[in-house]
């Protein structure tokens, strides 16, 4: 039972820390969105820090690290609020990882390492909500070809990447499959989101794909659990940035002559946003050390921090808004970009009632992290 | 970065685990388990099982008989004893004041306290709130004057839990009233046996006579039983509240007792209804995140990294869950909370209870008496304050 972050851990968090102070600023950020919330110039220059290789084996050309320094990576990307997908990226990477047939990976893990081509999971359909079925886009095999028709919607920088891991029906079970976007039959809709990135519609009419694995939901079920483990991972670090700032701001501003800080409703939100943070680091670190356990406690424990992570993305995005008062909901000043990113973050890989359901579900007569 | 115990660490919860199973009577056990109402026979029955093994105060160091265990070892053992139904240990002898003796106490005081709070023989109790100072402790009044060799102590005391079984009270007194109030007070131990000392019980909301009020007429306390220096009390008195740490949270009874709502649920028809079923998700998860805290502030005392200093947020989280489980259980049982039946409360009862289940006789009671839990060792807005000045600066 040990909390402490290794020496090379704590040097990866520095190198990631400071390109997001140096070359992530407000001003960037906002042009990156006014451009359309993705910058090929910024995923390059993460790409160069070996980033985008991090979870791929250094056989294909990554550095072969865990869910550990994905987290540390995370939380400092969240705390940046980079828009560049890097975790829809791992995602997509481990896919290929561990499931797909050698030359598949042989094909993309390189390019992908190296930050030369961008592929992410393309899962949501409507009706569907937040479970991962039915799924309604179907796979056929025709003439040694499998094609792919049907409809994805908020894929992540849908229209950008080079290719969308797709999990489509084949005689009635669900498979997954790597599309290429210059395919044929392959359509996007750009579009920016609330968090100021870019997701996409994907439509697939017959489009050509290759196999990935025909045991899908399994596949799938981890996918979206350590999807959710980087949603907590960024949420910490955008809870502690947003805490920060707040902080800051009440001992600055001042009313009735004197730091708002000094006022003891305001110094007791502040209380609760810190409780709300520390336990939600606490929920993160266990999600990500979950995420090898099998799969039943992995998923129990992914419920139940998202449970806990939700509410307090809600609850210190609002808060924070709350205590900057007027400046709070101006498009001009950060804070509220960080409660509308702490907004979607929640409602990414299931919302937080849709996990407590989970949680609800799961439960056993005992409790406990080592229940 | 790990979230398993170490082998050792396992092999050390196996031991505690075996020795409890064999020495906690189940008699004992099961009263905890199905919350009814445990005598002072039983609490010291338990602390003096625990001294005869030398665990009673099980984060003393060697040297004054303790098994010196680290944190990790001594959260272990809170978890075993939680799990197995034992009683808390009733904390104002080897808990609070024993620390306090041990740092600040002469030689002659710890050879003279020490053993009888190790072996469970003496019970101690808490002089610290008065009727015009809780959350402002230090503006308390109870003078102590001192004549020759001894003090006369003269004031009231209250909220003194179980001070109707006390064999001594160690007590914040005022000996100056010169500069700071906090910097005119003194810690003294006092036998309440003594001539001019009157306690009387305070029955609470759930029926019971949990705490007491305690005057001092005159009483003589011999010098020899000041603690430190006249006029230091109040930095003994931080010292105490330093030794609490993660135990204030009681993260491992709300594991136990969320196994016991989820028995009431089933046995009450609740476990299936989602909207109830839901409730108990959220104290579920609740759980799991401070126990995560917990285990975080523990790493960090055994890695000497990262100090946590969050002692607030655990005493508000844990006392806010105690309060929720108790809330819970009792609305499982509805109406069948209802009837008061005082001696449905105690172990052996043969009568017949409302709705044919005897395991709802404690449960509003139980509930009633929770809410002390945000109010006693720095009420919750209190402990706001603290946090808010840790992160605000």
């Amino acid at each position: 039972m040990d909390f402490d972050f290794s020496d090379e851990q704590q040097q990866l968090r520095e190198a990631v820390h400071k390109w997001v102070d140096k070359g992530y600023g407000f001003e960037r950020r906002r042009a990156i969105v006014a451009a359309g919330g993705y910058d090929a110039g910024a995923y390059g220059e993460l790409a160069e820090l070996g980033l985008s290789g991090l979870c791929i084996d250094a056989q294909h050309g990554g550095l072969g690290l865990g869910p550990i320094e994905a987290m540390v990576v995370l939380e400092e990307l969240g705390r940046g609020m980079v828009l560049e997908p890097l975790a829809a990226l791992w995602l997509a990477a481990h896919a290929l990882q561990t499931h797909a047939p050698a030359d598949l990976q042989n094909d993309w893990l390189p390019r992908l390492a190296s930050g030369q081509a961008l592929a992410v999971l393309a899962h949501i359909e409507r009706g569907a909500r937040h479970r991962l079925e039915p799924c309604r886009t179907q796979a056929r095999l025709g003439g040694g070809q499998w094609s792919i028709t049907g409809h994805k919607s908020v894929v992540p920088v849908g229209d950008r990447a080079d290719a969308y891991i797709v999990p489509a029906v084949a005689d009635q079970k669900l498979g997954l499959w790597l599309v290429e976007r210059q395919a044929r039959g392959v359509q996007t809709q750009g579009y920016l989101t609330q968090d100021g990135g870019r997701a996409a519609e994907l439509q697939l009419d017959h489009s050509p794909a290759q196999l990935i694995t025909l045991d899908g939901l399994q596949a799938l079920e981890l996918m979206a659990d350590i999807g959710s483990a980087s949603v907590c991972a960024q949420a910490v670090g955008l809870m502690e940035r947003t805490l920060a700032l707040t902080v800051e701001y009440m001992n600055t501003r001042k009313q009735f002559g004197v730091p708002i800080a000094s006022f003891q409703a305001l110094r007791h939100r502040v209380a609760d946003m810190k409780m709300q943070l520390e336990l939600s680091r606490s929920m993160s670190y266990y999600a990500s050390l979950k995420l090898t356990a099998p799969g039943p406690q992995r998923r129990q424990a992914v419920a139940r921090a998202r449970y806990q992570l939700g509410g307090a993305m809600r609850f210190i995005g609002q808060s924070a808004v709350q205590l900057h008062g007027g400046i709070g909901v101006t498009d001009e000043y950060i804070v509220s970009h960080c409660f509308k990113s702490l907004t979607q973050l929640e409602m990414t890989f299931g919302d937080t009632l849709h996990h407590l359901g989970e949680v609800s579900q799961r439960m056993d007569e005992t409790a406990g992290v080592f229940a | 970065m790990d979230l398993a115990f170490t082998a050792e660490e396992e092999q050390f919860r196996q031991d505690i685990r075996a020795w409890v199973r064999e020495h906690l009577p189940p008699a004992i056990a099961h009263k905890v388990h199905n919350a009814l109402h445990l005598s002072r026979d039983d609490m010291q029955a338990w602390a003096k099982i625990l001294g005869r093994k030398g665990w009673l105060g099980y984060g003393w160091p060697r040297q004054f008989g303790g098994p010196s265990w680290n944190a990790v070892q001594k959260h272990l053992f809170e978890e075993e004893c939680a799990m197995a139904g034992a009683p808390r240990i009733v904390p104002f002898g080897p808990v609070m004041v024993a620390p306090v003796i041990m740092a600040f106490g002469n030689a002659e005081q710890q050879q003279r306290f020490l053993p009888g709070i190790a072996s469970g023989e003496v019970w101690w109790s808490q002089g610290y709130s008065e009727p015009g100072s809780g959350s402002d402790l230090a503006s308390l009044k109870t003078r102590a004057e001192r004549h020759g060799d001894h003090y006369r102590v003269n004031g009231q005391k209250t909220w003194t839990t179980l001070g109707q079984y006390g064999d001594w009270i160690f007590c914040l007194v005022r000996t100056s009233s010169t500069g700071k109030p906090q910097t005119g007070i003194s810690f003294l131990l006092i036998d309440m046996k003594s001539p001019g000392i009157t306690v009387r019980p305070i029955r609470l909301l759930d029926g019971q006579c949990e705490v007491n009020e305690v005057w001092f007429d005159n009483v003589e306390v011999p010098v020899e039983n000041l603690v430190g220096e006249e006029n230091q009390g109040w930095t003994y008195a931080k010292h105490l509240l330093a030794h609490e740490r993660t135990n204030i949270a009681d993260v491992n009874r709300a594991k136990r007792e969320l196994e016991r709502l989820k028995r009431i649920a089933k046995s009450e028809g609740v476990w299936d209804d989602n909207r109830f079923r839901d409730e108990i998700a959220k104290l579920e998860v609740d759980i799991v995140a401070l126990e995560m805290l917990v285990l975080r502030v523990l790493s960090a005392e055994k890695s000497g990294k990262n100090s946590l200093d969050i002692a607030g947020l655990l005493k508000i989280r844990g006392s806010e869950i105690q309060q929720r489980y108790t809330e819970l259980m009792m609305q499982a049982a509805g109406p069948f909370a209802l009837p008061l039946i005082t001696e449905a409360m105690e172990a052996g009862w043969q009568g017949d209870f409302p709705g044919g289940v005897l395991a709802n006789a404690p449960l509003a009671a139980h509930y009633f008496n929770m809410r002390k839990t945000t109010i006693y060792g720095g009420s919750n807005e209190v402990q706001r304050n603290i946090v808010a000045q840790t992160t605000l600066g």
